[in-house]
């Protein structure tokens, strides 16, 4: 029974962590207006963290250049399980129009495994919801794959 | 059988198992309030028992240079001296353990969760963690001097010529001259006190310690998973265990007749205490710095305690 309630829980309460790798701060702005009154992503539980230790979902925007390449590894191997990674923007999936850049380093898939990608220059912030809420309930799973 | 009573007390009525339920549930009320006052629809009710569960999921990371035994224990400790409180405070018309100095043993209770903080937050080495218990340090100093003068002053209102240090005692002179917070001299010092509860629960303006826009949730940053959902319980436990005491020295004796009815009296006026000093100085206000939160304690709260406190003391 207890392990149903966290397992139930696990889905209901993700907590959201931001990190920026060179991102031009287009998507960092439109996962901001996701927490705001008008779409109000709390409603589904979703919170912005302050440091990776308390974080479910790991929100990554930009085209990890290579000086955050490494710090990115490092915060990402501080998050504790079960944890989802999502790549916000085309930046991190493609590299975008900083493909070919001496100084780009995407896509991110190279580094981490990214559970949801959520493309567009920038994405609306109804698609960033309908990302962030599919990577919730991967968090869902991985918890229930974690303690069968 | 007075075994099994006492047991029933500390484990599930006014103890642990009591606070902690409906900790979290009046943690849900404040961000559902909060979130309507924003124009926002806000998490149901239920939101921070779905965070305390799923932190209990997480996996507990216990970092290099963290001191084990202290990163681990200090939520408990914090967690223990909290439902310990709940026994001394009156709830409804019973009182779990009741002596002749409750007010000073709640005093020092009350200091512990945020020794604990600091303790957990210095053993887990982040610097980050280290500044957040400085301003946890300056915080607990800011609001203990005002808070020490209301109590003074309720003693002394309550005992007439001698001080009454219990709480018993309290709730029985408001049963028979009418509540506390009536009598025009307490009038400064109910507001004192409705500015130490959320400077002691760390809520919005107040929050300097655990501010996670800047320091990444100070002595907080290094927890994860279940000793982190401890600490987010010692929080909603606080805040229970803070508006409790706002009601039973300044609205307490109510009596309706009923046990059942006292008990929900009171927890229909801790709803209303946590939403009026809690939630709406949160909807309304920016996070203080720590000078200007020393300062304002220092001069303008204790200064109403004190006002109230020379007013009791010349027999208003």
């Amino acid at each position: 029974m207890f392990n149903k309630l966290i397992n139930d829980s696990a889905s209901k309460s993700p907590w959201l962590y931001h990190i920026n790798s060179g991102s031009c701060n287009g998507c960092d702005i439109e996962l901001v207006a996701c927490l705001t009154p008008r779409y109000d992503a709390e409603r589904f539980g979703f919170k912005l963290a302050g440091t990776p230790r308390h974080a479910d979902i790991v929100v990554v925007s930009g085209p990890v250049t290579s000086q955050s390449k490494e710090r990115l590894i490092r915060t990402l191997a501080q998050v504790p399980e079960p944890k989802c990674v999502v790549s916000l923007g085309s930046c991190p999936k493609s590299g975008n129009v900083f493909k070919g850049s001496y100084s780009v380093e995407a896509p991110l898939d190279d580094y981490c495994h990214v559970d949801v990608s959520v493309a567009g220059c920038t994405p609306k912030p109804e698609a960033i919801m309908e990302g962030l809420y599919k990577a919730a309930l991967i968090l869902k799973e991985k918890r229930e794959a974690m303690h069968k | 059988m007075i075994i099994l009573r006492s047991l029933f007390y500390i484990l599930i009525f006014p103890g642990a198992l009591f606070t902690a339920c409906f900790g979290l549930f009046l943690t849900g009320v404040d961000r559902k309030v909060v979130a309507r006052m924003q124009h926002r629809i806000g998490p149901p009710l239920r939101q921070p028992m779905y965070d305390f569960f799923k932190l209990l999921g997480k996996e507990t990371i216990i970092p290099h240079a963290a001191n084990k035994i202290a990163f681990l224990g200090a939520p408990i400790i914090g967690f223990v001296s909290l439902a310990l409180i709940m026994l001394f405070i009156p709830v409804g018309g019973l009182t779990a353990f009741s002596g002749n100095a409750d007010m000073i043993v709640i005093l020092y209770l009350i200091t512990i969760p945020g020794v604990a903080l600091i303790v957990g937050g210095s053993s887990s080495g982040s610097p980050y963690a280290g500044i957040g218990i400085s301003r946890e340090m300056v915080t607990m100093m800011a609001y203990e001097l005002p808070f020490v003068l209301v109590l003074l002053a309720v003693a002394r209102k309550a005992g007439g010529s001698e001080l009454a240090f219990s709480m018993e005692k309290v709730a029985e002179w408001q049963a028979a001259n009418g509540n506390m917070l009536f009598q025009w001299s307490m009038i400064p010092a109910a507001i004192a006190m409705l500015l130490v509860v959320p400077a002691e629960v760390g809520t919005q303006p107040f929050d300097v310690a655990e501010a996670e826009t800047e320091i990444c949730e100070g002595p907080l940053i290094e927890y994860s998973g279940s000793a982190l959902g401890m600490f987010k319980l010692n929080t909603a436990m606080k805040m229970f265990v803070m508006s409790g005491l706002f009601v039973s020295l300044f609205l307490g004796g109510i009596r309706t007749g009923f046990a059942v009815c006292d008990v929900i009296v009171f927890i229909l006026l801790c709803i209303v205490v946590t939403i009026i000093c809690m939630s709406t100085t949160h909807a309304v206000t920016a996070r203080l710095k720590i000078e200007h939160l020393f300062k304002f304690y220092w001069t303008f709260v204790a200064g109403m305690a004190l006002c109230s406190l020379i007013l009791v003391w010349c027999g208003l």
